[in-house]
C-alpha cells in the first residue's frame, strides 16, 4: 500500500470520526475528486440512516412485548403430524383402528392353521404355522407396544 | 481449595451489573430473569444495528426474532466467543434471513413504497424511499466492508475499538473502511 493511500484512509477516518461528533456536515476534500465522493456518502449514510437508541420505556415495552411473543409460539407450537395421529386422548378411532388390525392380522394367520389342522407334510406345516404365528405376534406385540407408548404420554 | 473450586462454579448472586458470563450462567441454572437484564443490556446495540439495515416497520420484529433465536440457543452457549460476538453474529443472520424471506415472496419491490407510505413524524416518502434504498445497498456489500461501517456507524465504535474486535492493525481497518465506503458509492452509484 502507497503512502498516498494510507493518507488518504487516515484522512476518510478523521473525517468520519468528524461527522459522527457533529462536528462536521460537509465534504473537507475539495481538491480530491475521489476522496469528495467518499465524504459525500459518509454524510449521506449519516443524514439518513438512524442510529438512535431505544430509550428505557421503549426497551421495558419491547421486552413486554418480547415475552407475549414468546408465551403465543409456545402455546401454538406446531405438533408433528404423527404425534397428532398418536394422540389417542383426542384421538381414539386411531387406537381403536390399531387394536382392529391388530386382531385382524391375528386371525388371518391363525385361522388357516385352525382349519386345516395341519398339511400333507405335519413337519412343514408346522413350521410354517408357527413361523407365521411368530411373525403375527410380532407384529401385534409392535402394535401393542405402540398403542402403550403413545397412551402413557 | 474445594470451597473456592464450588464458588468458581456457583453464579454469583443475579445483579443488573453482573458480567455477561455470570448472567447466562444463572439463565443457564434455570433463572430465567437473568435473561431480562442480558435483554436490557444488549438491546440498544442490536437494535442500532438492525434499525440500520432494515426498514422501520420491520426493526421491532426483526429484534424480537434474534432475541427469541438467543434465547433459545442460549444453553447451548459454551462462551468461547464474548457473548456481544455472538449476538452480533445472530444478528446478521438473522437480518440476512429477513432480506432472503422478502426477496423469496418477491417483495423487495414493494418494500420501498410501502415503506415511504409509513406514518412516521419528519420522515417524506422521499427521504424513507431513500432510506431503503441505502439500506439495501449495505445489505448487497460484501460481509467485510458492511461490518466496518456496522460497526462504525450503527454501534458508533472508534477505529481502534473495531481494528480490536476484529483482530486487525490500525492502518489495515481505516484501509478496509475506505474500500468500504467506496464499494457503497459504486453500489448507489449503478
Amino acid at each position: 500500500m502507497s503512502q498516498h493511500d494510507i493518507n488518504k484512509d487516515n484522512q476518510l477516518a478523521e473525517f468520519a470520526d468528524k461527522v459522527l461528533q457533529g462536528k462536521m456536515n460537509q465534504p473537507a476534500s475539495s481538491s480530491d475528486l475521489d476522496l469528495l465522493r467518499l465524504e459525500e456518502t459518509i454524510l449521506h449514510l449519516k443524514q439518513t440512516l438512524p442510529t438512535d437508541s431505544p430509550d428505557a420505556a421503549k426497551t421495558k415495552q419491547m421486552l413486554v412485548r418480547l415475552k407475549a411473543r414468546m408465551k403465543r409460539e409456545e402455546e401454538t407450537a406446531e405438533v408433528p403430524f404423527w404425534k397428532k395421529l398418536f394422540d389417542f386422548q383426542s384421538n381414539p378411532q386411531v387406537g381403536m383402528l390399531l387394536v382392529i388390525v391388530a386382531v385382524l392380522i391375528l386371525a388371518v394367520i391363525t385361522v388357516p392353521s385352525l382349519e386345516l389342522g395341519g398339511s400333507s407334510n405335519p413337519t412343514t406345516g408346522t413350521a410354517n404355522n408357527n413361523t407365521n404365528f411368530l411373525i403375527g405376534g410380532g407384529i401385534v406385540g409392535v402394535l401393542l407396544l405402540v398403542y402403550w407408548i403413545f397412551r402413557r404420554k | 481449595m474445594a470451597t473456592t473450586k464450588y464458588m468458581e462454579n456457583t453464579p454469583n448472586p443475579l445483579s443488573p451489573q453482573a458480567t455477561d458470563e455470570v448472567l447466562i450462567a444463572h439463565f443457564k441454572a434455570g433463572r430465567t430473569e437473568a435473561f431480562d437484564f442480558l435483554y436490557q443490556r444488549h438491546l440498544p446495540n442490536v437494535y442500532k444495528r438492525v434499525r440500520y439495515v432494515v426498514p422501520e416497520n420491520d426493526v421491532e420484529d426483526v429484534t424480537q426474532e434474534i432475541f427469541i433465536a438467543a434465547i433459545k440457543s442460549l444453553a447451548s452457549f459454551r462462551g468461547d466467543a464474548q457473548f456481544s460476538t455472538w449476538l452480533r453474529t445472530l444478528t446478521n443472520h438473522k437480518v440476512a434471513e429477513f432480506y432472503r424471506k422478502r426477496t423469496r415472496k418477491q417483495e423487495p419491490m414493494l418494500a420501498p413504497l410501502s415503506d415511504a407510505n409509513a406514518t412516521i413524524t419528519g420522515n417524506t416518502s422521499k427521504s424513507m424511499e431513500e432510506r431503503v434504498y441505502l439500506q439495501r445497498a449495505l445489505q448487497d456489500l460484501p460481509e467485510n466492508y458492511r461490518e466496518v461501517l456496522l460497526l462504525r456507524f450503527a454501534e458508533d465504535l472508534q477505529f481502534n475499538e473495531i481494528a480490536h474486535l476484529t483482530n486487525q492493525n490500525l492502518e489495515a481497518t481505516k484501509s478496509l473502511f475506505r474500500r468500504a465506503v467506496a464499494a457503497l458509492r459504486a453500489h448507489l452509484d449503478k
